[in-house]
């Protein structure tokens, strides 16, 4: 349990707004809103459409700045960062799952994975070592040469899970990874999030679903109409994690 | 950040769409191909007349009458002994002499053909050094040789102007007269020339009786002071035929005037084809950004997940820029080849026709020169699309289906 003694904080969010003009209303998208997440949280984000969630996602990707308010990503303030400071804070602290995979279709699997390494410049002779690895950590070493429309939707989302992990980030964002996958394929997907999130990586995973948050988050945070409207834990009652976790959130306001 | 990998990533993408590719390459080849066609035989031609210039025709001056074309011509301007005798007293003329030229009747068995015939006074050797060649088989003409001819290089080949090569010693009958062959000339490298004949004067004055005037006369002159002779020549004609300064019957050339009329011609008509070669470089630059334009509208959500996983705006744009002249290198390299191929089995051709002098040249600088503006033109075409692609936004991206 050596991830949750350094309890750094990796993610933070003080009072983060995201407006959108449409026409002349202002969307609220993300309205005023405040959480953190520590280094080795399974956190989920909840929320139907429209509630803000995707949003969410992409502030804390780093893939979008606020309208007003702050985010640390790793003590750095990034709501004040350039586009180029952006891509390469995240393409370092943050790996991203999405719910429909994402994979470069004329690439074969193990360059998927290679992307992310290409935009990093300290990794010169060890990226095809580092993929060969990742792809035989999600067990598709023998499926590495083959596309990605060669591969089932859970094979594909196991590239994509070795993919988000090419540089080794603090943080692994799962929008709805397991949407476009069977029950049984998820659950094996979930699973593989699950173990890294024992071996201390930080998972942040977005949904609409409150079965898979509940089953595997030790936080949720509701969200509606742009703001955390609750927060909860676990399915059969708080982890110790999460109640650690609410009491500081608690404390902090 | 133009890595194997990445040129491995531009690779896949020009290769996913291969009728796009080529149909894009192919439009940039045409254009290139026409410009390294017109180069290299626009080369030849200059190595030609810079060969000319540089032998030993640069101190002659040629005196041509003002006809309007033909012979035998009732108002025909005549340039006799008499000319050539006022020609010697201008100033740093050193030498004169007329040629006599016509056409003659060559009959080999039942075949007949017409061809120019030359006569002159072989004791003049620069007459010969004006032409800038001589005989690669038998001899010259020397003074006073009667019934002896010399013949063009393309009489010494069989089936070129008759079934029946020639050889020396040999005799021809020409206007009805047998002459007998002493010598054939080196290949000049067109076929009017080289079906051309060479007689003494007075052999020509006995083939043509009727013979008055003088085709041209050629003075050998100090070209220290080029102008102010060909003005002097002028000055003397002009005198002793009684006519006004501004309506002479004749011209004053020197072979320097000849080849820089020429190679002004040939400038004009080699930029005037590279002009239009170029438009069709500039259509395919069109072609190609569209080719571009649609690569980044096809791969719009490919560039959000790129950026997502950690690729600068930069990164995007040297990706597209790279694919881009990619196909504009391909392109030249190919356009190139081709070029090469067309001109020199052009060159080869237009030498068994006998137009040896209408050779490509091919410098290496042509081929590295073309690529390289091939290349340039294929960036300057992504240069638009790249921007455009470097510009996505990954929220928006991410989010299209």
């Amino acid at each position: 349990m050596e991830k949750r003694e350094e309890g750094k904080v990796i993610i933070e969010l003080k009072n983060v707004c995201k407006y959108y003009r449409m026409g002349d209303n202002i969307v609220k998208a993300v309205d005023n809103v405040s959480l953190m997440i520590k280094r080795g949280d399974f956190v989920a984000i909840m929320g139907p459409s429209g509630s803000g969630k995707s949003t969410m996602m992409n502030l804390i990707g780093s893939l979008d700045v606020p309208t007003r308010g702050k985010i640390f990503l790793d003590q750095h303030d990034i709501s004040t960062l350039t586009e180029s400071e952006l891509a390469q804070i995240r393409g370092k602290k943050i790996g991203f799952i999405f719910q429909s995979f994402n994979l470069i279709n004329n690439l074969t699997a193990k360059e998927n994975v290679m992307i992310p390494m290409l935009f990093q410049n300290n990794l010169k002779d060890e990226k095809n070592f580092r993929a060969t690895k990742l792809m035989e950590l999600v067990g598709l070493k023998d499926r590495m040469h083959h596309t990605p429309n060669e591969l089932s939707g859970g094979q594909q989302q196991r590239v994509a899970i070795a993919r988000s992990l090419a540089n080794s980030p603090e943080v692994i964002l799962a929008d709805e990874p397991t949407g476009n996958l069977d029950t049984k394929t998820g659950a094996s997907v979930m699973e593989f999030l699950e173990n890294l999130n024992k071996k201390g990586k930080t998972i942040i995973m977005v949904t609409h679903d409150p079965d898979l948050a509940k089953d595997h988050a030790d936080i949720i945070f509701w969200l509606k109409d742009g703001k955390v409207e609750k927060i909860t834990g676990k399915k059969d009652g708080w982890s110790k994690l999460g109640k650690e976790r609410l009491k500081e959130l608690k404390e902090n306001k | 950040m133009i890595n194997k990998e990445s040129m491995n990533y531009s690779l896949r993408n020009l290769n996913k769409n291969k009728g796009r590719s080529l149909l894009t390459i192919f439009s940039i080849l045409v254009g290139i191909t026409t410009i390294f066609i017109f180069i290299s035989f626009g080369y030849g031609l200059y190595d030609y007349t810079n060969e000319l210039t540089s032998g030993s025709s640069a101190d002659k001056v040629l005196i041509i009458p003002k006809t309007a074309g033909g012979f035998g011509a009732p108002d025909e301007i005549i340039l006799n002994e008499d000319d050539v005798d006022e020609i010697k007293k201008s100033t740093d003329v050193l030498d004169a002499t007329g040629l006599y030229y016509d056409a003659v009747l060559v009959k080999q068995n039942s075949d007949q053909k017409y061809t120019f015939i030359i006569g002159y006074d072989p004791k003049k050797d620069f007459v010969m050094e004006s032409f800038n060649i001589g005989a690669d088989e038998g001899r010259m003409l020397k003074s006073g040789d009667m019934g002896k001819v010399v013949l063009g290089h393309n009489y010494k080949i069989k089936n070129k102007i008759f079934d029946k090569a020639y050889e020396l010693n040999d005799n021809i009958e020409l206007n009805g007269i047998d002459l007998k062959v002493v010598g054939f000339m080196e290949e000049i490298g067109n076929p009017q020339d080289d079906s051309q004949l060479y007689i003494s004067d007075s052999q020509f004055e006995e083939l043509f009786t009727d013979v008055n005037s003088y085709g041209q006369i050629i003075a050998k002159v100090d070209i220290s002071e080029l102008e102010k002779v060909i003005k002097s020549i002028e000055h003397n004609l002009r005198k002793s035929r009684d006519l006004e300064e501004g309506k002479e019957d004749f011209y004053v050339q020197s072979y320097d005037d000849l080849i820089e009329s020429f190679t002004g011609a040939l400038n004009i008509i080699v930029i005037f084809i590279i002009f239009i070669a170029l438009i069709s470089v500039i259509v395919s630059t069109i072609n190609t950004a569209n080719t571009m334009i649609t690569s980044v509208l096809e791969r719009y959500k490919e560039i959000g997940v790129l950026k997502a996983m950690g690729a600068k705006n930069n990164n995007i744009f040297e990706i597209f820029l790279f694919e881009s002249s990619l196909l504009g290198t391909i392109a030249g390299v190919f356009g190139v080849i081709f070029g090469w191929a067309i001109s020199y089995t052009f060159g080869v051709i237009l030498d068994n026709m006998g137009w040896g002098f209408l050779s490509p040249h091919f410098s290496i600088y042509l081929f590295g020169g073309l690529i390289l503006f091939s290349g340039i033109t294929g960036a300057i075409s992504g240069v638009f699309p790249a921007i455009q692609a470097a510009k996505t936004n990954p929220v928006d991206a991410l989010r299209t289906e």
